[in-house]
């Protein structure tokens, strides 16, 4: 077996095996337990992180187990999926650590632990497959994780809340499914690699787009993910920031742009319907008042941003929205990090009831500062490079309409964003003058904080495995 | 080391350390802070003359690491290097003991960077990109301001960043249309998507500049932003970034030409602000507001000459800009100086500071001789072009600019009057002149404008080469239309009967312009205005709030189909079939013949 292939497999199974060691080694230590996750996100991270290296010189690695009738499972390295692996993985691993504070007066954390590392694996390999079956089961198993994780206070409202969102991806998953069956019908395979440049009808492609769109909480399937927002912080770092939503961005230009030929009627459909949901989310994100459902909406608002980069076919529109999945990964979750420890402490999710913790939390609300500033694309910080390479692919693209959609949603995004961070950390104190959290979770923030800064600083590296990655698509008007 | 990275990279450095080293360390960050903007000075000073461009790779997809040192971009980076390095000292003295001032050290030399590579990127994404990082630098500057002032730190943020997301729209479609995004190559004319990409841009510009309608959060920030601020960014920097990019759209990126309604649009804009906002200077009663409605004011000057697209128009707004930089600083400084040493800015309570300040009393006079057109300082000579330019373009025009002027000299005879002159109102404590290095850059400053005035070809010939062949002749030296200084001798004769009459009228200096403000028919529309009825922001925020109200309705009603209608649908369907499962042996027995019956159907078809 060749080193690519091993690291691939040690990338994949090493979280979704050790994950079921977990709650065992948690009935003796729960700091051994905890060090564990952290260790085997960590061990994925440094597989996939080595594997880059490996894209970045042009090659790819694949490792193959043959089974008969075009299910042979097959794990393949390429840049896309390098570039995926690496930001779920090294944003995984913060939120690992964060959570050994946030999470360490609960109860059920052996599950949590090990929900949460599966969830990271099956996210590896539902990147890395190249076939469409395993694919699948990836994508359900990290359903199932989300599932638990969301309902992880097993209060009635979370159990509904958790049902709500596993019913919705899940229907989605479904009508994905049924497209993947009429692809085996005209193909005979579920190898990717061999349906390179196949057109799919309209039927099909509409079929895959409900699954994609459903997780990745794009209009009309969003609203389950603000209703998840009852989980635990970092899981709604994990799931809704950072990696989960990111899963059906990440499926679509594995299918769309590395795959199957778009046909042109979706490089249009796909930007409107992705505009409709940025501007509603970002409405919506004005309104609410509850500080994880608004970071929530502007997830959803900011996905938008993500599907018009891809589906408009413009090689610097994909540029951007790649760059995008990663900086808005590191900032969002930096927000919703942040949100955890202004929740714990000021004992509400009420924005209306906060104010002035900027005297009593600055590094927190420096962090959130700094992470809001991303999202809402001002340079230095990384937001900024993926915010105007999605627009200038509306523009590449010829749909100058759409491009002043997306800015007049940035324009929003700015509003609501200070809106939020004006109601918490500035002005009088109207609840509990909320303290720091603990160091670790601080730290965390920072970092996240600081990553952002530096992936914008620094843009030349992560433009350099985007490259790589834009390198190997064929779906793309250069 | 290329000298341009260092230009960018030298303040960015020495901000950064700024902002590390620990408050205790008396006087490093000071030192440091001089020492960072002394050699932007004396760099900028050395390469004055140089050409220079660096082509470097960064990230691709047509965002690359240009940048371009040419007389245009020089002549504006010395006037930055000047200004940042006067008002650094300045703010040496004015921010000493108060616990920010290491946070406003750092944010001065980042903004002195990050307008240092604005102006000299050739690349417009690049230029967006320094130009848009501006917005962090300036939230950080106000929200350390007097308590409260994140309102106005916001504000200006949302105002500009706005409008920052207008001209990256502009950038993206200037670069499709041209093919390249590098500044130097790109000449396209106007109409249709060109036009588009112009506006959008122009919007952007124009914020930056602090025109109208972007303006609002100008006068807020005067009361509640650190006084060296406004002396640095609204007066200085930011019009020198703001004008700076609308003459090189103007002149480079796009072909203006004179009878294109763009032309009028900018004229008219310019000519707008200039009366607008000079109206609501006239009013007030507080020197650091009323000098930041002229801030908006002035501009409108500049926006003016520069949109006429006809060559005097042009180097009078080039010209102006320059001027204005110079007696607006001097003025706010002068106005930090009072604040300081008096104790306040309300115009009712100050009086009689000649005396007392005579250092910053004379200064203040030469700068607001300056800034009301008066011969032989600069601004009358930059105004004089103006003048000419709009003339040429149409009287409606001209007659707004001399209004404006007639109202800029009411407002500063007022000001002058109320604070320097007259009888001290207020208690009668011992106000004593300010500190040498709060001297020193007003006295460099008003030395400045009347150089700029009397020896106004030094100026001009820096300005007039930006134009390139279209100009025909030097402008320097004396105006060429004596009928047009006659009627500008006019305007200021009537501002100071105008003057006389108020004070005469209202018993006292603060109230020269009482019989403007309160007359019949402006009295409610200046209370409006006072209120901010009339602020685009406050209307921008109200239409936003509109907005997301209805959108977030689609997005309830979106959910309701999950909450209601799905959970409606699977409880009516469960219904039917556990109707279906009556217990009654017969219903049964009725089913299982239907369905045999289905069967047997379905075979023997």
């Amino acid at each position: 077996m060749s080193s690519g292939a091993l690291l691939l497999l040690l990338a994949v199974f090493v979280p979704v095996g050790g994950a079921f060691l977990l709650p065992l080694l948690g009935r003796w230590s729960a700091s051994a337990r905890n060090i564990m996750a952290f260790l085997l996100v960590l061990v994925s991270l440094a597989c996939s992180t080595r594997l880059l290296l490996t894209v970045l010189t042009g090659q790819t690695a694949v490792y193959k187990f043959p089974f008969p009738l075009g299910m042979s499972f097959i794990l393949s390295a390429d840049g896309l999926a390098v570039f995926m692996a690496v930001v779920s993985a090294l944003i995984g691993a913060i939120i690992v650590l964060f959570s050994f504070d946030y999470i360490s007066h609960y109860e059920n954390q052996n599950e949590y632990y090990f929900m949460v590392v599966l969830f990271l694996g099956s996210m590896t390999g539902l990147v890395y497959s190249q076939n469409l079956i395993f694919l699948y089961l990836f994508w359900e198993l990290t359903a199932f994780a989300s599932w638990r994780l969301i309902g992880f206070y097993r209060g009635r409202k979370d159990v509904l809340r958790a049902d709500k969102a596993f019913l919705v991806t899940f229907f989605g998953a479904l009508a994905m499914l049924i497209g993947f069956v009429f692809i085996y019908q005209q193909t005979g395979t579920f190898d990717l690699a061999a349906m390179k440049g196949l057109a799919l009808p309209g039927l099909v492609v509409g079929l895959i787009l409900c699954g994609i769109l459903s997780k990745s909480a794009t209009l009309p399937f969003q609203t389950w993910l603000p209703d998840a927002g009852v989980a635990p912080s970092p899981v709604t770092a994990l799931l809704h920031a950072a990696v989960l939503v990111k899963i059906g961005v990440y499926v679509f230009a594995r299918l769309f742009l590395m795959t199957f030929v778009l046909g042109a009627f979706w490089h249009t459909a796909v930007p409107v319907i992705a505009a409709a949901s940025a501007l509603i989310a970002a409405g919506a994100a004005l309104i609410e008042t509850d500080i994880k459902r608004v970071i929530a909406y502007s997830t959803v608002s900011q996905i938008g941003f993500i599907f018009l980069g891809l589906a408009t076919g413009s090689l610097v529109g994909v540029v951007g929205g790649l760059l995008f999945i990663l900086m808005h990964g590191l900032a969002k979750g930096g927000l919703f990090l942040s949100a955890g420890i202004i929740e714990q402490n000021a004992r509400t999710k009420d924005i209306t009831r906060m104010g002035g913790l900027f005297a009593t939390m600055p590094v927190t609300a420096a962090a959130f500062a700094g992470c809001a500033f991303s999202i809402m694309g001002i340079p230095p910080f990384g937001g900024f490079f993926s915010k105007y390479f999605v627009i200038a692919g509306a523009v590449d693209s010829g749909q100058l309409w759409l491009a002043l959609t997306f800015v007049l949603g940035a324009v929003l995004t700015i509003i609501y964003l200070f809106r939020l961070f004006n109601l918490i950390f500035l002005g009088p104190v109207k609840g509990i003058a909320a303290r720091e959290g603990s160091r670790l979770m601080v730290f965390c923030v920072v970092l996240l904080a600081v990553l952002s800064l530096g992936a914008g600083a620094l843009i030349n590296y992560p433009a350099m495995a985007v490259r790589a990655a834009v390198a190997q698509m064929n779906g793309i008007v250069k | 080391m290329n000298l341009i990275f260092l230009t960018i990279l030298l303040p960015l450095a020495a901000g950064l350390l700024t902002l590390a080293v620990p408050g205790r360390w008396r006087g490093v960050r000071e030192a440091l802070l001089l020492l960072a903007t002394l050699a932007g000075l004396v760099s900028a000073l050395l390469f004055y003359k140089t050409t220079l461009t660096v082509n470097l790779p960064w990230v691709g997809f047509g965002l690359e690491l240009s940048f371009r040192l040419y007389q245009f971009s020089a002549f504006i980076v010395l006037a930055v290097a000047v200004f940042s390095f006067l008002v650094a000292l300045y703010s040496c003295w004015s921010m000493a003991g108060r616990p920010s001032a290491g946070q406003f050290f750092a944010y001065l030399l980042l903004t002195v960077a990050f307008t240092n590579g604005a102006v000299l990127a050739d690349n417009l994404i690049l230029f967006l990109f320094f130009g848009e990082a501006l917005l962090l630098t300036i939230f950080g500057m106000i929200i350390i301001g007097r308590p409260g002032a994140w309102r106005t730190a916001v504000k200006a943020f949302i105002i500009v960043g706005a409008a920052d997301l207008c001209l990256m729209f502009g950038v993206i479609l200037t670069g499709k249309l041209a093919g390249t995004f590098a500044m130097s190559q790109i000449n396209l004319p106007l109409g249709g998507p060109a036009s588009l990409a112009f506006i959008f841009m122009m919007i952007g510009a124009l914020a930056k500049s602090g025109s109208m309608p972007f303006h609002t959060w100008i006068p807020d920030a005067a009361l509640d932003a650190p006084l060296p601020f406004m002396a640095l960014l609204p007066a200085a920097l930011e019009k020198l970034l703001g004008i700076y990019f609308l003459a090189r759209l103007t002149l480079d990126l796009f072909q203006l030409r004179p009878e294109s309604w763009l032309s009028t649009l900018l004229m008219v804009i310019g000519a707008l602000t200039i009366v607008l906002a000079v109206m609501m200077a006239l009013i007030q009663k507080d020197y650091k507001k009323l000098l930041s409605y002229h801030a908006i004011s002035q501009v409108g000057y500049m926006i003016l000459g520069i949109g006429t697209a006809v060559p005097v128009g042009i180097v009078g707004g080039l010209f102006h800009l320059l001027n204005n930089a110079m007696y607006k600083s001097c003025l706010f400084l002068s106005g930090g100086s009072v604040e300081e040493q008096a104790g306040t800015t309300d115009l009712t309570r100050l009086g009689g500071l000649f005396s007392k300040m005579p250092v910053t009393g004379a200064c203040f006079v030469v700068a607001a001789l300056s800034i009301s057109g008066v011969p032989p300082f600069n601004g009358f000579f930059s105004k004089e072009l103006v003048y000419a330019g709009a003339l040429e373009r149409g009287w409606t025009f001209y007659a707004a600019a001399l209004a404006g002027s007639f109202l800029t000299a009411a407002s500063f005879l007022k000001l002058g009057h109320a604070v320097y002159f007259g009888r001290a109102s207020g208690q009668d404590n011992p106000v004593k002149e300010a500190a040498w290095p709060a001297l020193l850059p007003m006295i460099v400053i008003a030395g400045g404008c009347v150089l700029f005035g009397v020896y106004n070809a030094l100026p001009l010939h820096a300005i007039e080469p930006v134009l390139g062949a279209r100009l025909a002749h030097s402008f320097a030296g004396g105006p060429e239309n004596w009928w047009l200084v006659l009627a500008t001798a006019v305007v200021i004769g009537l501002a100071l009967a105008n003057h006389f009459y108020g004070v005469k009228r209202s018993g006292k200096a603060a109230g020269a312009s009482d019989h403007i403000h309160y007359a019949p028919g402006l009295a409610p529309v200046y209370d409006l205005a006072e209120k901010k009825y009339f602020d685009p922001y406050d209307l921008g925020l109200k239409l936003a709030g509109a907005l997301a109200q209805f959108l977030y309705w689609c997005d309830r009603a979106i959910d309701w189909l999950y909450e209601s209608l799905a959970v409606g649908l699977a409880a009516a369907f469960s219904g039917l079939l556990r109707w279906c499962h009556s217990g009654n042996l017969s219903n049964y027995a009725v089913w299982a013949l239907a369905g045999a019956a289905a069967v047997i159907y379905y075979i023997i078809r």
